[in-house]
């Protein structure tokens, strides 16, 4: 089926637990659904090319670029957002670790970190060397990723 | 109350963890309409025709507007005299480079209004590009501003008859021409502005390091009342100084929100981004030095040539190239100097602002030189460093230029690093001896809190900030610095609490809200600590003495035999006591405010020609060891040291973190980042696919050393740290790979050091064998 771009459709998909329903232009990316429909903004928007990954998400256990995919492409999906990650109470582990190790500065690009992270396996990644290959699919221009690293570490349990 | 000193947790912190944060992009008001631009697809053309029709026809799009619109709307000022002035428009007649907005177009969402965009069609007639400095210099070039001379936006020859002189008689005389490449700062978060007019008063979400700067411009450039305008700077991620200039989409934007009387929204996209934010750097430094039977520099001739784009900025870019050329000498005992500093416009993307400014570019050259002054004298470089290091004890030391160091610990910060550096170089050799390693140093000194013309053209180096104590007893601290990352937010929470005698929790921090914040400069030039913290020092004074007096009324007491501790209590009666809340209640309105002008700040030249351009002088020493493989090129860091001295710390942990994230920068402009331009002035680098922003398999660990040398002068005695980190990384590699390639006979005389540029010096130098 070839669709019009601006044509639209209807995704339901379930977000943090919660189901959405919206109808959307098929060339709506699953970010700009998330941010701007849902009003989920803690999800970040760097480049737009899927190689700064600010803006990623977990859908379905995987972590994945939401403005690298359509909206539509999410439908029936299940997706967690860094909104999901601590909603109203203490924060996790990981963010936690964030905090302690001072591993964000501006925190643009914290979210898509955590993500990665929380859809991360710690076995598939045993040493620091693992960790920075885990981390080099982001782009953070403050911490010089040795904090992360750190808050990495401390949230696997690895001090 | 023990803050100072100790690593509290950032303020910031939970809120960003959690994605709560509050970015410009984040914003979402009813009715809100977005903004694309079109941009010039030529470097150099005067726009003959933009034809709007077709998508203006277009459902869902309400305006699209050229330069021809915009009657009544001022271009950026320029106040710069030592520059020709160049008038930067919000949209463009004539466009100096690809990337030039010439329309906006406005619609419901972004989507159509980039289907409208796409169907504005622009008529060029185009001109001859300029796309090097070289071609620009050139006798009979096309000139980008048709009423100058040349293509130079400024031009300062100096000459100093005792640099001459000592030339002249000197037994070694070394040079080099060292170029460090056109790169940026590439925040993570883009620009972007929001725009609401309602009940007569304009607001502003701006991407900006200085919300009052924008401000005083906005007033100027679209002709309202300045106290009609509010400018917010909520989260803003990431600045390192692109985000200090106002840019013409900043101010189209309000004007848009003026003119269709609905919210309108722009987020700058990345592809935008890389041509339309101001690159940095791109300056060839021709230095000329007297060297001495001991390898020492005795003096110095510096000249200067940036390649500063299209010069359409505000403010404009030329003043790196003129910090480079005032701290010329760095950390040394050079006591004859002259820089000379020429910029010139070519058909690209103006450069301006990037961390380090100016300094990364002159430590690069400047300590290219000393290994190779050294080396001619047959003096190791580390000898060289130390025998013209400056010492604790000469300190103050005025430099020709006149910049004033006064204080600092660059011996001490060199040996740190030397010890590390020789000792993971041995332990490197003795690993594997099939690795070709090299060693390399830099020694860095930095003028921060410098004087910055206001808006208005006046020069200022102060910043302001404002106590009050809410009915709930907490005390709300509002500053006129941004933050942008570094923390700010906390620091000035730290500052409060602990001159009040409170727990952090009882201070609130308003920022970059310029209808919350007294007006102040902003978060920039590593000035935050030091100009935030003077004016919070005298604010708490102040209003420390405000309290205990209403306290005193409270209590029946008499101030001085009150102690400010939480709330306030009678010395040695711990129980006779009243809450801030309670002193709130009796007396409302307690507040104080104060002004900080740092002291020693030169605003102009004196009639020698001399300026202490900075409120104090932070110092470090960087050094690098290196694993070059000759065959693909690549440079491989092993082992990277830093041993930085701000001053007193504040908060040692978010100096670790500038630091940590100025070397990570430092490194990518040393190595990989990189904004090429062909001949046509065409950019090579318009995505982050090909812009090779370092990731976390790039940078190393970095050894970190910190040194506490106070600011004499200065009431804490901190100074910044926000650029220091990178400063260095650039000349520490290059003469690491230099030592390490030096039997090749391989000098490194350029960033970035790309495998390719290593494969083709090594080719080079053995054609020339």
């Amino acid at each position: 089926v070839i669709f019009d771009p601006v044509e639209e459709l209807d995704v339901e998909l379930t977000v943090n637990g919660r189901v959405h329903s919206r109808r959307v232009p098929v060339r709506r990316l699953l970010s700009d659904l998330l941010r701007d429909d849902l009003g989920l903004t803690g999800t970040h928007v760097g480049c737009e090319q899927g190689v700064c990954g600010a803006c990623t998400v977990v859908l379905d256990g995987e972590a994945v670029r939401s403005c690298l995919m359509l909206a539509v492409q999410a439908d029936g999906a299940e997706l967690a957002t860094v909104e999901g990650l601590a909603p109203a109470g203490p924060l996790s582990p990981l963010q936690q670790a964030f905090a302690d190790h001072h591993a964000l500065q501006c925190g643009f690009c914290t979210p898509g970190l955590l993500m990665t992270l929380s859809a991360a396996d710690p076995a598939d990644h045993p040493d620091d060397d693992a960790i920075r290959e885990l981390l080099a699919g982001h782009l953070c221009r403050c911490t010089g990723y040795q904090n992360l690293v750190a808050a990495v570490r401390a949230a696997w349990g690895r001090e | 109350v023990t803050l100072v000193g100790a690593a509290v947790s950032r303020l910031e912190d939970d809120r960003l963890v959690r994605g709560a944060g509050h970015f410009v992009a984040d914003v979402r008001l009813d009715g809100m309409v977005e903004v694309a631009f079109v941009r010039s697809r030529v470097p150099h053309a005067r726009v003959r025709s933009v034809d709007t029709v077709a998508a203006r026809a277009l459902e869902g799009v309400l305006a699209v507007v050229t330069a021809a619109d915009l009657a009544g709307v001022a271009p950026f000022p320029d106040w710069l005299d030592y520059a020709r002035p160049v008038a930067a428009p919000l949209l463009c007649e004539h466009v100096r480079y690809v990337g030039a907005p010439i329309a906006a177009v406005v619609a419901a969402d972004r989507y159509l209004a980039e289907d409208a965009a796409e169907l504005v069609e622009v008529g060029y007639d185009e001109l001859p590009a300029v796309a090097t400095i070289a071609a620009a210099l050139e006798p009979g070039a096309p000139r980008l501003f048709p009423d100058w001379p040349d293509n130079r936006v400024a031009d300062h020859q100096a000459f100093d008859p005792e640099v001459e002189e000592a030339l002249r008689a000197a037994p070694t005389v070394v040079r080099g021409t060292y170029r460090s490449g056109r790169h940026s700062a590439v925040p993570v978060e883009t620009r972007g502005a929001v725009a609401e007019h309602r009940d007569g008063r304009l607001t502003v979400w701006s991407t900006t390091q200085s919300p009052h700067i924008e401000r005083t411009t906005l007033a100027l450039v679209l002709g309202v009342p300045e106290e009609t305008i509010r400018v917010v700077a909520p989260d803003v991620g990431g600045g390192f100084g692109v985000k200090s200039h106002v840019y013409p989409e900043h101010a189209l934007v309000p004007w848009l929100a003026l003119r269709l009387g609905r919210p309108v929204r722009w987020i700058e996209d990345r592809g935008e981004h890389m041509t339309a934010t101001c690159h940095a750097r791109d300056q060839v430094h021709e230095l000329e030095a007297a060297v001495d039977g001991d390898g020492r520099i005795t003096a110095l001739r510096s000249r200067i040539v940036c390649d500063v784009g299209s010069g359409e900025l505000f403010f404009p870019g030329v003043a790196p190239s003129f910090v480079a050329g005032a701290m010329c000498t760095g950390p040394y005992r050079i006591d004859k100097a002259e820089s000379s500093v020429t910029c010139v416009v070519t058909n690209k993307t103006p450069s301006g602002a990037y961390r380090g400014f100016g300094l990364p570019e002159a430590v690069f050259a400047l300590e290219r030189l000393v290994d190779r002054a050294a080396r001619a004298a047959g003096v190791s470089p580390v000898d060289a460093r130390r025998r013209m290091l400056l010492e604790a004890g000469e300190l103050p030391y005025t430099t020709p230029s006149g910049a004033r160091i006064d204080s600092g610990s660059h011996r001490e910060a060199f040996e740190l690093v030397v010890a590390r550096c020789e000792e993971a170089l041995a332990a490197a050799r003795a690993n594997d001896p099939a690795v070709r390693v090299g060693v390399g140093y830099a020694n860095v000194v930095e003028g921060v809190a410098p004087t910055y013309y206001r808006a208005t053209g006046r020069w200022k180096a102060d910043d302001a900030c404002t106590l009050r104590l809410d009915p709930d007893g907490r005390v709300v601290a509002s500053a006129g610095v941004s933050g942008s990352g570094q923390g700010v937010e906390t620091m000035v929470a730290t500052l409060a609490a602990e001159a009040l005698g409170l727990s952090l929790e009882a201070v609130a921090v308003e920022l970059g809200d310029t209808d919350a914040c007294p007006y102040g400069l902003g978060g920039w030039g590593s000035r935050s600590t030091v100009v935030a913290g003077g004016a919070i020092l005298e604010a708490a004074a102040v209003l420390r003495a405000k309290v205990l007096a209403a306290a005193g009324r409270l209590l029946e007491a008499a101030p001085e035999d009150l102690v400010l501790a939480g709330g306030v209590h009678v010395a040695g009666a711990e129980r006779r006591r009243v809450t801030l809340a309670e002193i709130a209640d009796a007396e409302p309105g307690l507040e104080a405010g104060a002004v900080y002008d740092p002291p020693g700040v030169d605003h102009e030249l004196d009639e020698d020609g001399r300026m202490n351009a900075s409120a104090t002088y932070v110092n470090g020493a960087h050094g690098a060891v290196v694993a070059v493989d000759v065959e693909t090129g690549a440079v491989r860091i092993l082992d990277y040291a830093v041993a930085h001295d701000c001053g007193t710390v504040l908060n040692p942990a978010l100096v670790a973190g500038q630091i940590h994230g100025g070397v990570a920068q430092g490194i990518g402009g040393a190595l990989y980042e990189e904004l090429p331009y062909g001949s046509d002035g065409q950019p090579r680098v318009r995505t982050l696919a090909d812009y090779l922003a370092p990731t976390a398999t790039e940078i190393p660990h970095v050894a970190f050393e910190q040194l506490e040398t106070p600011g004499p002068e200065l009431p804490l005695g901190a100074k910044g740290t926000g650029e220091a980190g990178a400063i260095g990384p650039a000349a520490a590699i290059a003469n690491a790979v230099s030592d390490a390639l030096a039997d090749l006979g391989v000098e490194i005389t350029e960033t970035p050091i790309t495998p390719a540029a290593v494969r083709r010096l090594i080719r080079e130098a053995r054609a020339a064998l």
